[in-house]
């Protein structure tokens, strides 16, 4: 038997998973808002973003500062979905902002999306496949830390000028504002009830269990490797440009999920989707709760977001100038972000397990 | 005797300076073989280029008679080949344990990967590398966390893991102890037969030890080769060592 | 703006225009650059917080204007060694503690870049403001078919002139080879006794004071607002990264940048024209990551 931190313990850290997720469903039932409920429902998408974060970079070593690219993507995607399932192919087939645009017939691009299920294959297909082709790229010609992390920042402007541009496909700043809410299965999803909140966090939760489970796996311990030392475990005889690819576009499809998931709640999108200020962002929730931690990563946009809200419109300036101090001191001291803080507290409980 | 490492007028040319200058080189197969000779010879970048860390200038490598030369890191990795680093390169933040999971490496495709917990596989071999590198009581501990010593068995204990047929080790003992080194010989003498070393050494005791053939290297080239006895009474090498103690002094 | 205006046809004069146009954006984002280009050369440091030095310099430009009165020519210089300094306190508080981590100085600098766009916008508030440039440089130039504004002529004499600057402290100072050395080999030139923090500290400082005078020309050209910065770091980043960190690599690769940026701009508009530069930048960076000048290192 050995001294050891409770902290790394499987069983418990599964469930701590059990019991954030278990209060955090019962929640709706505590309360009568619908309102709210959309509220609160937005903190699912945070804690999607940040969860892929912390998954590419915490536990993968590739900081990304562009997942803000696939989770606009596939807003976009969602948004053209949802624009179509209100649109009426004999008497309303064109949207309005396209009519504005003097557009006369519906662009080639935007057939697909009268399909919703093709449209939702789209959503998540198209920013995957853009993560795959940017990967293979990027880790082919082996770059690595910053490199990788400006060229996704030049991606992300690149596209954010793009959906600002393309005005008569994309609407420009003023952005998509599908009328109607999200129907799938015969079942319309309204925005402000409970069931859009048990929906992103269903989501969420999915997510981040299928993501700690994968990374139980040999994938998940090869990926880590990979982060400590890619070139050991080239000698070892793994492939890291597409353990690397696959792992990036992983993250990819965490994000779209973030994205698809907004626009059923908010019924809209525009380029502030693919804004730098926010792909930076998801960066700071993660390093600031801990990014070698799932649920630190997730915890803290959580946490975040909700001091932000709660510190009220005027105080946005001041609330943002000790975000960022307390990002400097984070990333100056604090590698592991509160996790790390909290590991280093819980390693004080005794604890011993068998050797291994 | 089957040859299992070649290498055919191999050259590294920097512009006009040549790292290794036309060099040939065979290994055979179960040999235990000891590169030798003083910083700058060319030792390092024959390992790159044995295992594609660098790309050779002119000249083919050839493993278990395939023909490898310019081939990628984990392909040549895959065909047989391990290497120990010069500085220990361990997994940081990974466990000793997991440490030695990763080089359990028979299986590479990630997808694969995904569906598996990588627990029980090869925990047989893992156990006997466990007790040879004597780290069963480390398990636990992070790669990063280890002493000097401890990150060397580590290194060796993956790389054995890794069960290659030709294992390539850039200076093994350095840092070691008397105690350590007398170990390392111990389990190269055991390895070899079996598999096939390339050693690089500075240690001439452990070189004694160990040896089947030596290739001294100087300025790219091979200088002498051939058992100790011979290379160490070559006129040319104590040319070259002048006034020393001929090889036995080189440190 | 439809579909059908999106491209337009080519026409000698107003596509001779846009060449024009294009030096001077080449000379906005060189000198946008320059600064960033010393420090990313020198000590490899990933400054996020660039374009803050520029929006830090733009602020200097218009409070001393419009507090204190100060001819518009003048606030120029004085930007510079208001900024200098902030970026001296930076590196001795926080980018020294961080040279061996390079990504967390790329992390910490982005924080320092949000508290410093926070606070100006606490302090001044969120609205543009702006400046009154010289009346001589309002009007535009006009020969024939061209039309420059003369700020624009200004801006880009004045890049060049401080390209100039640079390069003479470069490689005519006894600082400037002290910051070549330290550049090629730090632990060799420790040996000869050059002190790396302390060359450090002042190059930092320089690099911070080029991003306040340029931040403190372009009031010239736009309004001021807080995050005006955030629209020339990408940029700025992608001039240094390509150039290879190398003086006369960001001259050649701003250059390059800007006039690829106008032609396309020209047979389309600014986003669609700065979408293409990006892409192919992001090409170019994958097949030759050490820049366009640096000795080719092919990776084995």
């Amino acid at each position: 038997m050995q001294r050891a931190n409770l902290y790394h313990d499987k069983r418990a850290q599964w469930g701590v998973y059990f019991v954030f997720f278990g209060v955090l469903a019962i929640i709706p039932l505590l309360m009568d808002d619908p309102f709210t409920m959309n509220q609160y429902a937005r903190y699912g998408v945070f804690g999607m973003l940040a969860l892929s974060v912390s998954l590419v970079w915490g536990f993968g070593g590739i900081l990304s500062l562009g997942q803000g690219i696939a989770f606009g993507m596939a807003a976009y995607g969602m948004g053209a979905t949802m624009q179509m399932q209100y649109q009426d192919p004999v008497n309303d087939p064109i949207p309005s902002f396209m009519l504005t645009n003097e557009l006369e017939a519906l662009p080639t691009v935007w057939e697909p999306f009268w399909d919703t299920h093709l449209g939702l294959i789209l959503a998540f297909g198209i920013p995957v496949l853009f993560f795959v082709v940017f990967g293979l790229l990027m880790f082919q010609a082996r770059l690595a830390g910053a490199f990788v992390a400006i060229m996704t920042l030049a991606m992300l402007g690149a596209w954010y000028n793009m959906a600002y541009d393309m005005q008569p496909f994309t609407a420009g700043f003023n952005g998509i504002s599908p009328p109607s809410a999200f129907e799938a299965f015969g079942v319309e999803v309204d925005p402000y009830s409970n069931m859009i909140y048990w929906v992103s966090l269903g989501v969420l939760a999915f997510l981040t269990i299928s993501i700690k489970a994968l990374l139980q796996t040999k994938f998940g311990t090869i990926v880590q490797a990979i982060r400590d030392d890619p070139e050991r475990a080239r000698y070892l005889g793994y492939n890291v440009a597409y353990y690397q690819t696959v792992l990036f576009a992983l993250g990819g499809l965490v994000a779209a999920f973030a994205g698809v998931v907004w626009v059923m709640i908010s019924q809209y999108v525009s380029p502030t989707s693919l804004d730098i200020f926010f792909s930076i962002t998801m960066v700071i929730w993660a390093a600031v709760g801990g990014r070698m931690s799932l649920f630190g990563a997730i915890f803290g946009a959580m946490f975040i977001k909700a001091a932000e809200s709660y510190v009220g419109d005027e105080f946005q300036a001041t609330w943002f100038v000790i975000l960022g101090v307390v990002f400097i001191v984070v990333v100056r001291f604090l590698p592991k972000g509160f996790a790390g803080l909290f590991e280093y507290a819980v390693g004080f409980v005794p604890y011993w397990r068998r050797n291994g | 005797m089957a040859v299992i490492l070649e290498l055919d007028n191999v050259t590294k040319a920097y512009d006009q300076y040549k790292v290794v200058d036309d060099f040939s080189f065979a290994v055979n197969q179960g040999e235990l073989r000891c590169l030798l000779g003083p910083n700058g010879a060319g030792k390092t970048t024959t390992m790159d280029l044995i295992t594609g860390r660098q790309k050779a200038t002119s000249g083919t490598i050839k493993f278990d008679g395939r023909d490898i030369t310019g081939l990628r890191e984990d392909k040549i990795a895959k065909r047989g080949v391990g290497r120990k680093f010069q500085v220990p390169a361990v997994f940081k933040d990974l466990t000793v344990s997991d440490n030695l999971r990763v080089a359990f490496s028979r299986q590479t495709d990630p997808f694969v990967n995904m569906v598996r917990m990588g627990r029980k596989e090869g925990q047989d071999r893992l156990d006997e590398v466990l007790e040879l590198v004597g780290l069963q009581d480390r398990l636990g501990e992070l790669g990063g966390n280890l002493s000097h010593g401890e990150t060397q068995w580590l290194e060796i204990g993956m790389v054995l893991t890794q069960n290659p047929k030709l294992l390539l080790m850039d200076e093994p003992t350095a840092g070691m102890t008397e105690q350590e080194t007398q170990k390392t010989s111990e389990i190269f003498n055991r390895l070899k037969g079996e598999r096939s070393l390339v050693v690089v050494e500075h240690d001439m005791a452990f070189v004694r030890e160990i040896a089947d053939v030596i290739t001294l290297m100087h300025l790219g080239q091979t200088l002498a080769e051939g058992p100790m006895e011979e290379v160490e009474n070559d006129p040319r090498v104590k040319e070259v060592y002048l006034g020393s103690e001929g090889i036995t002094d080189a440190a | 703006m439809s579909v059908h205006d999106f491209w337009t046809p080519f026409a000698l004069e107003p596509f001779i225009n846009a060449l024009l146009i294009g030096l001077s954006i080449a000379s906005i984002w060189l000198v946008a650059a320059l600064g960033l280009t010393i420090i990313y050369g020198t000590m490899g440091v990933i400054n996020m917080a660039h374009g803050e030095f520029i929006m830090l310099g733009a602020y200097s430009a218009w409070v001393m204007q419009y507090f204190i009165g100060i001819p518009w020519l003048l606030t120029l210089p004085l930007s510079f060694v208001i900024v200098a300094f902030f970026g001296w306190l930076v590196e001795r508080g926080l980018i020294r503690h961080l040279y061996d981590r390079p990504l967390d100085t790329l992390l910490a600098t982005w924080g320092v870049s949000l508290v410093l766009i926070q606070s100006i916008r606490l302090i001044f508030g969120g609205e543009p403001q702006y400046i009154d440039a010289p009346s001589w440089l309002k009007t535009v130039m006009v020969i024939d078919f061209i039309h420059i504004p003369w700020m624009r002529i200004f801006i880009f004499f004045l890049a060049i002139a401080l390209v100039a600057v640079t390069f003479a402290i470069l490689f005519k100072t006894n600082w400037g080879i002290q910051i070549r050395a330290v550049m090629q080999n730090k632990e060799m030139a420790a040996s000869f006794g050059i002190n790396s923090k302390k060359i450090y500290g002042l190059t930092f400082a320089y690099g911070a004071g080029l991003a306040g005078i340029s931040g403190a020309m372009f009031t010239g050209l736009k309004t001021i607002f807080p995050d005006m910065g955030l629209g020339y770091v990408v940029e700025a980043f992608l001039v240094v990264v390509t150039g290879g960190g190398d003086l006369l690599g960001s001259v050649a690769t701003a250059g390059i940048m800007g006039e690829m940026f106008s032609v396309f701009s020209y047979f389309t508009n600014d986003t669609f024209g700065r979408f293409v530069l990006f892409i192919l930048i992001v090409i170019f960076l994958r097949f030759r990551p050490q820049g366009i000048f640096s000795p080719s290192m092919a990776r084995r």
